[in-house]
């Protein structure tokens, strides 16, 4: 029987393939902006699962506004990826390295 | 309905969940831009259907519609429109994975600890009693919606703004080498503005006629 | 519909800025370039009105809107009160800069206005959801501001490494807020307070939770080990927007910590401390070396704000009234001091020119002595030196820390002042010792050059007489938290 921790380990190991991604890809802005929606999801499959099992639907309400903030949050990513491309003529974040940090 | 101990939701979430994984994997590690966000479009799709197994209906339609309708597409627009070197993309990848892997690993193994069974088993947090029929999901999540959450939902609506003008101030820009005409200017414009009468003197056959004449065309250019 | 009455009257203040913003965007359509100025006026304007609606709706105890979503209490007042003039002088420095650099546009005050009411929400905010949306609305709107200047490429990748890290640590925190309303079933603040009260919740799932917590946080606040966006971020944005992002929404980020750790998180503060406590020392141990480095007075200002951050988190680490109220004071000045760092270096910029290498400093005394002396005042303040205004702030925090029994923590944190005394002390000596490179005159509008003097004045002032704003922080703190 599928239990709340099988959808709690669900979201664990999403969010841990985000995070490893994150790591991964730092080169490559794309895919960091989809592993962060990678994140979200996992953080989202939390708070419906635990929304289910607390029969609350607080949870529900906050997956709600999570998914409108990471929908105008993508907007703007990739609106500043753009502008950047156009300054770079490249996404490659090898090419970003006029800030030492 | 059972199939070798195994209910049928049991078998819905175990698939689902399976595609889910591996679609996050290959958006991490696959190679072409194209293709991660297509992997990503499937990892939303199976999330709904999880959704579903957990009773939020509304959100499951809203993720689809939404995220792979909208954002998705968004994604791809952007992917696409940008010239990107698939090889340079690739460096640096193969370095951080000796790194990565295991503090992944080992995050991930720390939280299934923590979330696992133990803690949240079908035996430790028992299943909700099941909504009846006529139960709205989408009804009740609208009427806190309109109410309880008032003030955050006024608060999306400016943070949708924010986003509006962001990407308006961030890329729209005037073509510098757009030929469109503004038709309020057309209007507008005088007969001063585009012509001007020259007093010319009359020509006369006389032997300083072509320095006049000359004069004449320096005054019209100007 | 009383109800609906008193919510809209306690959120008057954000209901004022937030139309004002939109009234910027509107009314920047149909002016002319010349006459662009009005949009300034207007955003001054609706920090004032905000200022007084929220000094005449103040009382002194604490109130709950919109569904327990929203609170009234001394805290938010004084805070957004804070925030207010932080961004009106940030309006006054940053006119002229941003004139000459095509950044004079309703966009840039639109977003900086919406940032503030972001600000406001988090201050102000009673439940995760609340806090987080607000969170969001500032941040959003600071990635937009720094790649405002669209054609410069530092600008733009700064704003692409601060969007991506600032969309990491939302991740986590909410990561982590999911963990706690799992274990409380509430995202109301005061309630999950009350549910840990009682006891209830699983130890392991509450510290995970607190855990992914204090990370988000933590690269929002920009402590150790999450500060790496801070230095390039501070030196790629324009002068005008790293000034924004270094002061006011710290003030922000602390009721924010104050809100979650403080308010609902109370029970669990011997477990917050510890993680509080390192980030703390690692934070004032990389921020004063590392800044010695530096030869860019951009990210060496970044370097000095990660420990003062590391500061004000000792003294929230001390979790007790003592250590919330001398951190406000802590982060209070920090922003006067980085208000009047940064407007000397806007002062120094001129069109086509940058103030934001060290050597553009060199023999600032010889050119203005006046500016050098202000300069003088805020390095001294920034190195903590009797009799400023940082002296007393560090003074504040260390005592409240030797209180709880941290005393070698507060040794050491002594030590580490004292080496990062150098480099303030450097930039002092490149004033008044070296040789001008560039001799251009300083030109500034009137009144940037006399409200610049009075902040940094202020240093001073403040420094000598630290009772008014001590018992500013004093009420703010001790009529919020029971």
């Amino acid at each position: 029987m599928v239990g709340l921790s099988h959808y709690l380990i669900l979201g664990s190991l999403l969010f841990a393939i985000s995070v490893v991604g994150i790591f991964l890809n730092r080169k490559n802005v794309i895919i960091l902006l989809m592993a962060i929606e990678l994140m979200l999801l996992a953080v989202n499959l939390n708070f419906i699962a635990f929304s289910h099992y607390l029969n609350d639907i607080a949870g529900q309400v906050f997956v709600f506004f999570i998914l409108t903030v990471a929908a105008a949050e993508s907007a703007i990513g990739l609106a500043i990826l753009v502008v950047l491309f156009r300054n770079l003529r490249t996404i490659n974040v090898d090419d970003l390295d006029s800030l030492k940090g | 309905m059972t199939f070798f101990g195994l209910h049928f939701q049991d078998i819905v979430f175990y698939t689902l969940a399976t595609i889910l994984l591996i679609a996050g994997l290959r958006v991490i590690t696959t190679r072409n831009p194209v293709y991660a966000a297509l992997y990503l479009v499937l990892a939303f799709f199976t999330a709904a259907g999880i959704w579903l197994l957990l009773e939020a209906e509304f959100l499951a339609i809203a993720l689809v519609l939404v995220y792979v309708g909208a954002v998705m597409v968004l994604f791809l627009f952007v992917v696409m429109m940008l010239d990107i070197n698939l090889d340079k993309l690739r460096e640096g990848f193969w370095k951080a994975l000796p790194i990565a892997l295991p503090v992944g690993g080992l995050m991930a193994v720390e939280m299934v600890m923590i979330v696992g069974a133990r803690n949240f088993g079908a035996d430790v947090v028992p299943a909700p009693a099941a909504h009846p029929a006529d139960y709205s999901n989408t009804a009740e999540l609208g009427r806190v919606l309109y109410t309880d959450y008032l003030l955050p939902f006024e608060l999306a609506s400016v943070v949708l703004l924010v986003a509006i003008v962001a990407a308006i101030a961030l890329t729209l820009r005037d073509r510098k080498d757009s030929k469109s005409m503004d038709p309020a200017k057309q209007v507008l414009v005088k007969k001063a503005d585009r012509l001007r009468i020259v007093k010319m003197e009359a020509e006369v056959e006389k032997n300083d006629v072509v320095d006049t004449s000359a004069q004449a065309d320096d005054k019209g250019a100007k | 519909m009383e109800n609906i009455r008193y919510d809209l009257i306690t959120a008057l203040p954000e209901i004022i800025l937030l139309g004002m913003a939109m009234l910027v965007l509107i009314t920047d359509l149909f002016l002319k370039q010349s006459n662009r100025i009005a949009i300034y006026g207007l955003s001054q304007l609706g920090l004032l009105l905000a200022a007084y609606f929220t000094v005449t709706t103040h009382v002194p105890s604490v109130g709950y809107a919109f569904t327990g979503a929203f609170v009234d209490d001394a805290m938010s007042d004084v805070l957004k009160l804070m925030i207010y003039v932080g961004t009106s002088l940030i309006f006054v420095y940053t006119r002229q800069y941003i004139q000459l650099r095509n950044m004079f546009r309703g966009e840039f005050y639109a977003l900086v206005l919406f940032s503030v009411v972001g600000m406001m929400i988090m201050v102000s905010g009673q439940s995760m959801l609340t806090l987080y949306v607000g969170l969001e609305l500032l941040s959003l709107s600071l990635y937009a501001l720094v790649a405002l200047d669209r054609d410069n490429h530092f600008a733009t990748e700064a704003a692409m490494k601060y969007f991506v890290l600032g969309a990491l640590a939302s991740g986590m925190l909410l990561y982590g807020m999911s963990m706690i309303y799992g274990m409380t079933g509430s995202l109301n603040i005061s309630d999950i307070n009350h549910v840990l009260m009682n006891g209830s919740g699983i130890h392991a799932v509450l510290v995970l939770g607190l855990v992914f917590i204090v990370a988000g946080l933590a690269f929002k606040l920009g402590a150790v080990p999450f500060q790496m966006w801070v230095p390039d971020v501070y030196e790629g944005s324009p002068t005008a927007v790293t000034m924004l992002i270094s002061s006011v929404p710290k003030l922000a980020a602390f009721a924010f910590v104050i809100r979650l750790l403080a308010q609902s998180l109370q029970t669990m503060a011997i477990d917050w401390q510890q993680m509080l406590l390192i980030m703390a020392v690692l934070s004032i141990v990389l921020g004063n070396v590392t800044a010695i480095a530096q030869t860019n007075l951009k990210r060496m200002l970044a370097y000095s704000t990660i420990s003062h951050v590391g500061f004000v988190l000792l003294g929230l680490m001390s979790a007790s009234g003592n250590g919330y109220i001398s951190a406000l004071f802590y982060i209070a000045s920090y922003v006067v001091m980085t208000l009047a760092g940064f407007g000397i270096i806007l002062l120094l910029s001129r069109k086509g020119f940058e103030a934001q290498n060290l050597s553009d400093l060199k023999g600032l005394n010889q050119r203005s002595p006046w500016v050098a002396f202000l300069m003088l005042i805020v390095m001294f303040s920034m190195a903590g030196i009797p009799p400023t205004l940082g002296f007393y702030a560090k003074f504040a925090v260390l005592q409240a820390a030797l209180q709880a029994g941290f005393l070698w923590v507060v040794v050491f944190a002594v030590l580490m002042a004292v080496i990062g005394a150098f480099y303030y002390l450097r930039v002092i000596k490149l004033m008044y010792f070296d040789e001008p490179e560039d001799n251009s005159p300083i030109t500034a509008p009137f009144d940037m050059r006399v409200i610049l003097s009075m902040n940094a004045l202020a240093l001073l002032a403040i420094g000598i007489m630290p009772q008014g704003l001590m018992t500013i922080c004093f009420y703010a703190i001790s009529r919020s938290l029971s």
